[in-house]
């Protein structure tokens, strides 16, 4: 540990260290509450330090232009090396005393906050207390600024071409809202055509279907859109502002190498397998579909009929079919049973429809009008504790647990809406994990429901979770507005500075690092038996800092010394 | 000179916090307009949010602080819209600042300027459940943190008295009252409403008792119970008898059917508020009466499985427009019928009522003055052309979050990324049309 010590306590040798400490009075805040000169004073007198020359120096309010002004022209005048600043809460002035350095020769990552108001002068009423705690805690920063290194903001060109990953309804949305004149979209489907699973879809909202050939128009037509039919993506490296990615046609298996600097993932869905269910001895033979079977026929033929050529006079629509088995609701099947309700009876006004469901989950603000429309219109609707079925005879009990048994023509089942086959291959492909569900995880079910732990790669539509096609395309475009506002063509950006370091001479390779870092910055190279970092993809959260167990990491600006002295200096 | 660049949000909630953000990120100048004298919006009323239960201001502070220092956003607190004319690119918008009578640059939020204050009145951020001055912030940890002075109840300021008390106790001269509203007028390329939405009137329902029993409560005031920043510092107490409940009935769609949709939240909300219930009083037996269980999208099941049998029983009940709620002694009788239709009783201490999501008491007049149409429902409608598309009926002008219709967090969200999204393609396409 030594060495560290050593490249921490001075970068040059042959500088006497000079720290400036400045307190803050915040008006009587801080100098009513504790014994300003007295701290001062103190401060002053410290002999804990050879070779280093302590200014100690109380100011009205530092936060204040003048109050600017004055440490700036402190800082060049004097000549610190290092700085101090004893006031409030780092969330108030940190960045404020920061831009302070950033206009004066002092590298900002020598300097520290000590925050003497909120820990010391807002909650201690002894003023005796506070004036001790609060040269406690300068002591403290004092001895953690000397610790403290040199960091450098390293600007990154980037790139702002994006990979959108799925043509269905989100990705080509994402790629229309992406593509322009200084930013090229790469449109990479694995089937031979563009459209997905909306292609099949019998229009859940007026005019829903031409939107999907307007936009496969769009894509087809758009110059700033290259477009890659039958082809899957290989191989990707890199982060936000430069991946490399490797195509591969699955026709021919040619290769084509992109770079991006962002990715969007629009993989699309799958439906549950009803087989998979205990309940519901479901076989393709019997008069038996899924929604989509049913979706295809209306949106095809324009009408659905029996597998004996007849068009059927009732019909069951099962829901829920996998949602206990999934444990999630996938929240847009009540309301297209509904709509598919009412196909069938504009098919034949006579049919009996019957919807057996457990809960009505009805979130859009339309949804509940559709039902009370459905219901008036003669569509019986049964809430069930429990159904099974046997071909077209279904058994259900209420919810009163009276048992019955009705049989149909036509049993449709609404399957829940689970992850696509390749989810987990991509997942591995792209260092993105998944969540309990199987989908793609978000870095933030709330505030960032559209980004990843890997930075520069976000999850759209169904690949996201279950939705419909509005919600799938504002996904897109909430991703196509992350991209916009972050990779800004001619700009550079500016990674985390306070990352994470790997000193090679004590890294035993254990690989412990590789296991907690969720940004997937952490390699290991198997030439040497070691692990790297790469400081473009940390974030410097420090979850690998404590796993590794020979002390071959530290977070910079948060290094174990930094951190002990500080607290043994504020403790003493 | 075309105003695309500059942008023009009301509301400065998750949506509208966030739709800046972005906008500001990509070097548009944001002017952030929001009626409080605080930012945060609805969220910061929640000491936890679902689906994982996570402190609300934990992940809202670093927004609000994000929004605050952005140098693209100019933060316009205590003002209001009042014209929004022009077209897209080329709007011309007249905001009215109210006097604050607290000076933004100069207060440091120290806090003494509030026990010198002789005038005491509910404060409606708290649901009315503590008081406050008349110079106040609306709870702890606001941001800014900066008071406001209630010039209709100040004794200065509405003529009643000299009183000066408040001024001479501020060591940073920051109070100024004889400050006066500010109107400004500013230009902008685009719009984004995002002024949030407000919870169903519960006294329009006497079978549930809200304002004519004291142990009902609605969701808010419940989140500001249980909040240990609310007036009772968390501890989930009765109004009036001050007593920790011991059984608690959480009644579900209650506004339902009157406003014709299902808000989409509020049975997560009430299997959060029975985590609450069991996490602070353990002893107590909270019951939730329901008709269907709404909880849409690949996290929300698992929450209300978790919480089923558990934390909460469920009970189900044929009817929930029919629910009763009477006077039972010291506590509330809860009447409802259950699956087999016949009536049944529940004694409890306490009930909370599951409201709807309705349009904000002002989404009518915001709608006027941004000229844009609402839906059916009051809500502000946008162009519905099946692409859940975020702009409204007049072109340049969008909507995002619960202005829109009712939604949870994520949702608000990633409509505000959406417009916002939306808005960044339109100047891009304009600036280089141009």
């Amino acid at each position: 540990m030594k060495e560290f010590e050593m490249r921490e306590a001075g970068q040059d040798k042959n500088l006497r260290a000079k720290v400036g400490v400045y307190i803050c009075e915040c008006g009587p805040n801080i100098a009513g509450k504790v014994d300003l000169d007295k701290i001062i004073a103190d401060l002053s007198q410290l002999d804990d330090y050879q070779d280093v020359e302590l200014v100690v120096k109380k100011y009205g309010f530092l936060c204040s232009g003048p109050g600017k002004e004055f440490l700036e022209e402190e800082i060049r005048s004097n000549g610190y090396t290092h700085l101090v600043v004893g006031a409030c809460s780092p969330r108030d002035h940190d960045s404020t005393f920061m831009g302070v350095c950033k206009k004066t020769d002092l590298n900002p990552y020598l300097y520290r906050i000590i925050n003497i108001r909120e820990h010391c002068t807002w909650v201690i009423d002894d003023k005796e207390k506070a004036t001790e705690k609060a040269f406690s805690y300068i002591r403290g920063g004092i001895s953690r600024v000397l610790r403290q290194s040199e960091l450098f903001e390293k600007p990154l060109d980037i790139n702002p071409d994006v990979l959108v990953i799925g043509g269905g309804i989100a990705g080509m949305e994402a790629a229309l809202s992406l593509s322009g004149e200084d930013r090229r979209v790469f449109l990479v489907e694995k089937t031979d055509h563009l459209g997905g699973i909306s292609l099949d879809l019998s229009g859940l909202l007026p005019g829903q279907g031409e939107i999907i050939k307007n936009k496969i128009d769009s894509v087809t037509e758009d110059k700033n859109i290259r477009l890659f039919l039958n082809t899957s993506v290989e191989t990707v490296i890199g982060f936000l502002g430069n991946f490399e990615i490797e195509l591969v046609s699955i026709e021919n298996a040619e290769t084509t190498d992109i770079m991006a600097g962002a990715i969007v993932v629009a993989t699309g869905s799958s439906l549950f397998d009803p087989g998979e269910s205990a309940h519901l001895s479901y076989s393709e033979s019997d008069e038996v579909y899924t929604s989509l079977s049913v979706e295809k026929m209306f949106s095809g033929e324009g009408e659905a009929r029996l597998r004996s050529g007849k068009k059927p006079s009732s019909v069951a629509l099962i829901h829920c079919v996998g949602r206990e088995e999934k444990n999630y609701c996938s929240g847009i099947c009540c309301s297209y049973m509904m709509k598919l309700a009412g196909f069938f009876r504009n098919q034949s006004p006579d049919i009996q429809v019957t919807e057996f469901y457990r809960d009505l989950c009805l979130p859009q603000k339309d949804d509940q009008e559709r039902y009370t429309e459905a219901e008036a219109a003669g569509v019986e609707f049964v809430r069930i504790k429990d159904i099974s079925i046997k071909g077209t005879e279904v058994s259900f009990e209420k919810m009163n647990s009276k048992k019955s048994e009705q049989s149909f023509d036509m049993v449709v089942l609404a399957p829940a809406i689970v992850p696509s086959a390749d989810t987990e291959e991509l997942a591995d492909l792209l260092t993105v994990p998944l969540d309990e569900s199987g989908f793609f995880q978000e870095v933030h079910k709330m505030t960032n429901p559209v980004g990843t732990s890997t930075d520069g790669v976000f999850i759209v539509g169904t690949a996201h979770g279950p939705k419909g096609v509005s919600d799938s395309m504002q996904f897109a475009r909430a991703s196509a507005g992350q991209i916009l506002t972050r990779l800004i063509p001619g700009e550079k950006l500016i990674p985390e500075v306070k990352v994470t370091e790997i000193l090679e001479a004590y890294c035993t390779g254990c690989g412990n690092c590789l296991d907690v870092c969720v940004y997937g910055a952490i390699y290991s190279d198997d030439s040497r038996g070691i692990s790297v970092v790469n400081e473009a993809v940390c974030r410097g959260c420090g979850n690998c800092y404590g796993s590794c167990p020979s002390g071959a990491l530290r977070t910079k600006h948060f290094t174990n010394t930094q951190l002990y002295r500080e607290v043994d200096e504020a403790l003493r | 000179m075309s105003q695309t660049g500059n942008v023009l949000v009301i509301g400065a909630g998750i949506a509208g916090m966030k739709a800046s953000l972005m906008l500001a990120g990509a070097s548009n100048k944001v002017y952030l307009v929001e009626k409080l004298p605080i930012i945060g919006g609805k969220v910061i009323k929640n000491e936890e949010s679902f689906p994982n239960l996570e402190c609300s201001t934990c992940m809202v502070a670093p927004i609000q602080q994000d929004v605050l220092q952005n140098p693209n956003i100019e933060t316009l607190t205590y003002s209001i819209v009042e014209k929004i004319e022009g077209k897209l690119g080329d709007f011309s918008v007249v905001i009215r600042k109210k006097a604050r009578y607290v000076s933004l640059t100069d207060c440091i939020g120290c806090g003494m300027c509030y026990e010198p204050c002789p005038v005491s009145l509910k404060n409606e951020w708290e649901e009315n459940l503590i008081d406050r001055k008349a110079i106040y912030v609306p709870c702890s940890g606001s941001l800014p943190n900066v008071p406001v002075i209630d010039s209709e109840h100040c004794l200065k300021l509405n003529g009643k008295e000299e009183c000066n008390l408040c001024v001479e106790s501020c060591a940073f001269e920051a109070i100024n009252l004889d400050d006066s509203d500010e109107v400004m007028e500013i230009k902008v390329g685009a719009v984004i409403l995002a002024a949030g939405s407000s919870t169903f009137d519960l006294s329009s329902l006497p079978n549930l008792g809200y304002s004519t029993l004291p142990g009902v409560y609605a969701p808010m005031e419940f989140e500001r119970l249980f909040a240990s920043n609310g007036p009772t510092l968390g501890e989930i107490t009765l109004r009036e008898s001050e007593k920790i409940p011991e059984s608690v009935a959480v009644i579900h769609c209650a506004g339902r059917k009157e406003q014709k949709y299902c808000s989409a939240v509020c049975c997560m909300y009430s299997f959060k508020f029975a985590r609450f219930l069991k996490h602070k009083i353990p002893s107590a037996s909270v019951f939730n009466i329901y008709s269907d269980v709404c909880v849409p999208g690949k996290n929300y099941q698992s929450f209300y499985k978790s919480v089923e049998g558990t934390d909460t029983e469920m009970l189900y009940t044929s009817s929930i427009d029919e629910v009763q709620v009477s006077e039972n002694g010291p506590g509330l009788k809860v009447t409802y019928s259950d699956a087999s239709g016949s009536m049944t009783e529940l004694n409890v201490d306490m009930v909370i009522l599951a409201a709807a999501l309705v349009p904000d008491d002002d989404a009518a007049e915001l709608a006027e003055i941004a000229g844009v149409d609402l839906d059916s429902r009051g809500f502000i409608a946008t162009v519905q052309d099946g692409s859940g598309s975020m702009e409204t009926s007049r072109e340049g002008v969008f909507v995002a979050g619960t202005a829109e219709g009712p939604k949870d967090i994520q949702n608000s969200v990633i409509q505000a990324e959406s417009a916002a999204g939306q808005v960044m393609d339109i100047v891009t396409a304009e600036v280089s049309g141009s």
